[in-house]
């Protein structure tokens, strides 16, 4: 009866899940988002590394034992003039970078704006991580790590402080937000579509296919 | 197109090959390029000419090393005859009559037809097919390449035969294939990089092509590991990606002029006259319809297919350096499907991040690589000549045609069905393209339900089923949507002309366009594009008006915002990363200088007609970006500046994603019930969570009525009075 499924072979996929994640990338202008995602993807190993036509959409993938977390990178513009537009980019988003500029306060209350917008429209499951980029320029700080923290905790954000430019904490912080994610996915609806093939190929998953294949 | 064969007489093609031949003299040797050459330039030796016939040529290989061959007249009948020596020791000669088929030539005992005597005999100098043992050609004959009239003319079956001409009996015994130097597999296929192509028209003709995409890859992948990626690339060759094209392209341009897909290719075979390639014919069993044969060979990895069909790829792999002569090497009409995204990179493209892997720039390969691309190549060619889309689109568009379908009765009945709303005005445009796109997905499931499709499906083996949704999705276009694509624009224009919003965009188009990057708060260093690439983007935009498939137009759209990132790239420091915060003014400056009246069409169509899978990713995101920068300018109020939009236009935001949202659900659901057919337990599961996302979006939404509202709340609240409107919602909320 299931043809289609009869028809695949499974002897040379890998045993690892595939789970896929929009993140969504937010802060104000010229707080690094871009550069730290590029860091971030950059310093990745090439052959997870998709080839896209810029820098505002990116993909990468990270390794976690027996998963492979494929992100799907959205950037939004920092600028205040577009931020109404933002709505468009998270939407259906299942996690999200906000990034300030430790050297700039107000980025960071502009960071606590966008983590207060997307508790309150985004996605319901969202993991927000909370980036405090430019941590190389520490002499120039002006948000203390401790307020940041404190706010992060009190909020229920992943928090650290970044360095696009030394890549300090950049792969940490994707890795700390693939270990948060739900690696059943399949609560999200534009998720799914792409993810379901994938899906198929969970170990869990086999022992059912192959009964009802037949 | 050109042949493989150029006459014998046009000395000018041979010096030409041999001088686009890129290898050195160590590596000419055993090309099967260049034994082509070498046996055309000697025919007369080994196929003389009147006083020979059969019994001179069993005196003259006499005793031969096997293999050793002559062609010659059969006095007794109207045919050539192949003399073959089988057999030193026993001195045995045995004929093979070559019996002519109108402008095809076979073995009598084969099917494996060519379109001349010349590629019968490389043919079979590579295959032994029904010969008892491969034809040995002496190995000066490669190094014919040179004043080939003086050198050769003079040359007969004598010299020829002539035990004396350097016979290495190792590289030359047919008996023992070199597998060092052959690889053996069900295609003799070598495409791009410059091996022979051996495509047989006639054979398509009347067998189709479906059984190339099987068993054509598997058996050569049986020779060395591979990975998934290249097995990929020979079933699935439209989503190979960005960084294989540069080595297709020199591939499809040539192919440009034979816009025959494999589908009218198989109805329209290439006349017998003009092949490019050797015509293999082989005898063929009558199952070769039966598509459990196909799946049967389908799997990869499996030993050679027991295929009757079996031809064989030779290629040389000495082959280091990337061949040149691809113009003389082309296999016929290939036609590259351009629903890959990897069209994208057609033109060249100064962004060095495009192709990871160009095989053009790289003069010296490792022979795994090479292998590699090889079979990339392989992969290519078939994934043109009989790529699942086109094998998918046809038989959609045979079933659309067929009286009494249910298919094409439930087609119509949507066709027609759109082409009446035209005068009923109470259907809004949206309301009309939301039927649309539910219909798209009605349709696509009565495709999955049609074993036809359910066939060709089975047979393209590992396909991920967002990928076969895509490719259904692109048949269905065809059918569907290109007789209603300038309706739904007029219908479009129309309501979006009663409603006002056309004109605001205009007039915002008016106020803005003066601005400049940096007034749109574009970063500083990112560059806009000149007039000429202005043009070309123009160029674009129309192109992509024309497309009725909203697959092609993101596609269109993300080459011209391939272009905008050349822009703002080209003059800007090196190392300059440009993100959103640079790209989005940038889009929305080159918006400002185009047809946004007609681009806003496109992006309502775009936005609502495709399939939810494809809103996601690099499409998804480029998409957004084109309705958020359009919804930018036609939100735009000068004294108002920055964030805030109309309510109006949040209003038409917010009901676009829950309708989205919807139809995500709503072909989740459809996908589940093709899941059940497959797996019923993983399905629960599915279910379960459906639920949970229905009660969260919910939740989210609030009750149906209010939901705009409130989302249109939400939305103002990034107002001044931000705080106090919070609380009014929470309020309204609660209540």
């Amino acid at each position: 009866m299931s043809a289609r499924g009869n028809a695949r072979t499974n002897g040379n996929l890998p045993q690892t899940k595939i789970c896929q994640f929009k993140l969504v990338l937010l802060g104000d202008m010229a707080v690094g988002k871009s550069s730290l995602v590029l860091r971030f993807v950059k310093g990745q190993f090439d052959e997870f590394q998709e080839t896209t036509i810029g820098a505002a959409f990116l993909a990468q993938s990270v390794c976690l034992d027996d998963t492979t977390v494929k992100f799907e990178i959205w950037d939004t513009a920092g600028q205040e003039r577009y931020h109404s537009l933002a709505p468009m980019y998270y939407r259906g988003a299942q996690a999200a970078i906000v990034v300030f500029d430790i050297t700039k306060p107000e980025t960071f209350e502009r960071a606590k704006a966008w983590v207060k917008e997307l508790q309150r429209q985004a996605s319901p499951n969202i993991v927000i991580a909370l980036a405090g980029n430019k941590s190389d320029l520490a002499d120039k700080r002006l948000v203390e790590y401790e307020e940041a923290q404190t706010y992060a905790e009190d909020t229920g954000l992943l928090f650290m402080e970044t360095s696009a430019k030394t890549a300090m904490n950049v792969n940490e912080l994707f890795l700390a937000i693939a270990k948060k994610m739900p690696k059943t996915d399949t609560q999200n609806p534009t998720h799914a579509a792409r993810h379901r093939g994938v899906n198929l190929q969970d170990p869990d998953a086999q022992s059912s296919r192959s009964c009802c294949g037949n | 197109m050109k042949r493989l064969d150029d006459e014998p007489t046009k000395s000018g093609n041979r010096t030409s090959l041999s001088d686009q031949l890129p290898n050195g003299d160590s590596v000419t040797q055993r090309s099967p390029v260049a034994l082509l050459q070498g046996l055309r330039l000697c025919q007369g030796a080994w196929n003389p000419g009147s006083p020979w016939d059969r019994q001179g040529a069993h005196a003259a290989l006499w005793g031969r090393p096997p293999g050793s061959f002559l062609v010659v007249s059969d006095s007794s009948s109207q045919n050539k005859l192949l003399c073959v020596s089988v057999d030193d020791q026993a001195k045995k000669v045995q004929d093979f009559p070559i019996i002519h088929t109108g402008s095809a030539q076979r073995l009598n005992t084969s099917h494996l037809a060519f379109s001349d005597l010349l590629q019968l005999v490389i043919f079979y100098t590579l295959s032994r097919d029904v010969l008892p043992l491969c034809l040995s050609v002496p190995s000066w004959v490669c190094g014919l390449t040179e004043q080939p009239e003086h050198l050769v003319s003079p040359l007969g079956p004598k010299a020829w035969l002539c035990p004396s001409s350097d016979l290495p009996s190792d590289t030359m015994s047919p008996g023992t294939p070199d597998t060092q130097d052959t690889v053996m597999c069900t295609i003799q296929l070598t495409a791009a990089n410059g091996a022979l192509c051996f495509i047989n028209p006639l054979y398509l003709q009347e067998h189709g092509d479906d059984w190339l995409t099987h068993s054509s890859v598997s058996t050569n992948l049986n020779n060395r590991p591979f990975s998934k990626r290249e097995r990929r690339l020979s079933t699935a060759r439209a989503w190979s990606g960005a960084g294989l094209k540069k080595r297709t392209e020199s591939v499809e341009d040539s192919s440009a002029t034979l816009d025959s897909s494999a589908g009218s290719l198989v109805q329209n075979p290439v006349s017998p006259m003009t092949p490019t390639g050797v015509v293999l014919r082989r005898a063929s069993s009558s199952s070769i319809s039966d598509p459990q044969k196909r799946v049967s060979a389908d799997s990869i990895g499996s030993p050679v297919p027991q295929s009757p069909h079996r031809v064989s790829w030779v290629e040389d792999k000495l082959w280091m350096n990337p061949p040149a002569p691809s113009s003389l090497l082309h296999p016929p009409c290939l036609e590259f499907d351009s629903l890959s995204m990897s069209s994208i990179d057609e033109e060249p493209d100064p962004e060095p991040s495009v192709s990871p892997s160009n095989v053009q720039n790289s003069p010296r390969l490792q022979l795994a690589d090479k292998v590699k691309n090889r079979l990339s190549a392989v992969g290519q060619a078939l994934g043109g000549l009989m790529s699942p889309q086109k094998r998918l689109s046809k038989r959609v568009q045979e079933m659309s045609e067929r009286k009494g379908n249910p298919f094409a009765e439930a087609l119509r009945g949507f066709v027609e069905q759109t082409l009446k709303t035209r005068d009923v005005c109470s259907v809004t445009s949206t309301e009309m393209l939301q039927e649309v796109r539910s219909s798209l997905t009605a349709l696509r499931e009565t495709l999955y339900d049609s074993v036809e499709i359910q066939i060709i499906i089975d047979s393209l083996g590992d396909v991920p089923d967002f990928e076969l949704d895509t490719m259904l999705e692109h048949a269905l276009h065809k059918v569907a949507l290109k007789p209603l694509y300038s309706h739904l624009y007029e219908c479009m224009k129309t309501a979006r002309q009663q409603d006002g919003s056309l004109q605001r965009l205009q007039v915002n188009q008016h106020t803005l366009v003066g601005r400049s990057l940096e007034e749109l708060e574009g970063t500083a260093g990112a560059g806009v594009p000149d007039a000429a690439m202005l043009e070309k983007i123009q160029q674009r935009w129309a192109t992509m008006h024309q497309q009725y498939s909203p697959q092609k137009k993101v596609e269109l759209l993300l080459k011209v915002c391939k272009n905008i990132y050349h822009s703002m790239t080209v003059n800007a420091k090196p190392g300059a990363v440009f993100g959103a915060d640079d790209f989005l003014p940038c889009l929305t400056w080159v918006l400002l200088r185009s047809d946004v009246v007609t681009l806003q069409i496109d992006t309502d169509y775009m936005m609502e007609l495709l399939d939810p899978s494809q809103l996601q990713g690099e499409g998804g995101y480029y998409l957004t970006s084109l309705y958020a920068s359009l919804f930018y300018i036609s939100s735009f109020r000068s004294r108002l500046a920055t964030r805030q939009l109309s309510a109006e236009a949040q209003k038409s935001l917010s009901q676009w994603h829950r309708r989205r949202t919807l139809h995500c659900n709503q072909s989740r659901r459809s996908r589940n019930r093709r899941t059940i057919r497959r797996h019923r337990s993983g399905e629960r599961v599915e279910e379960d969570s459906e639920e949970v996302n229905a009660s969260a979006s919910k939740q989210r939404d609030g009750d149906g009525a209010h939901a705009g509202d409130v989302t249109e709340t939400l939305q103002s609240l990034t107002e001044s009075s931000r705080e106090e409107k919070e609380e009014e919602q929470n309020g309204r909320s609660e209540d």
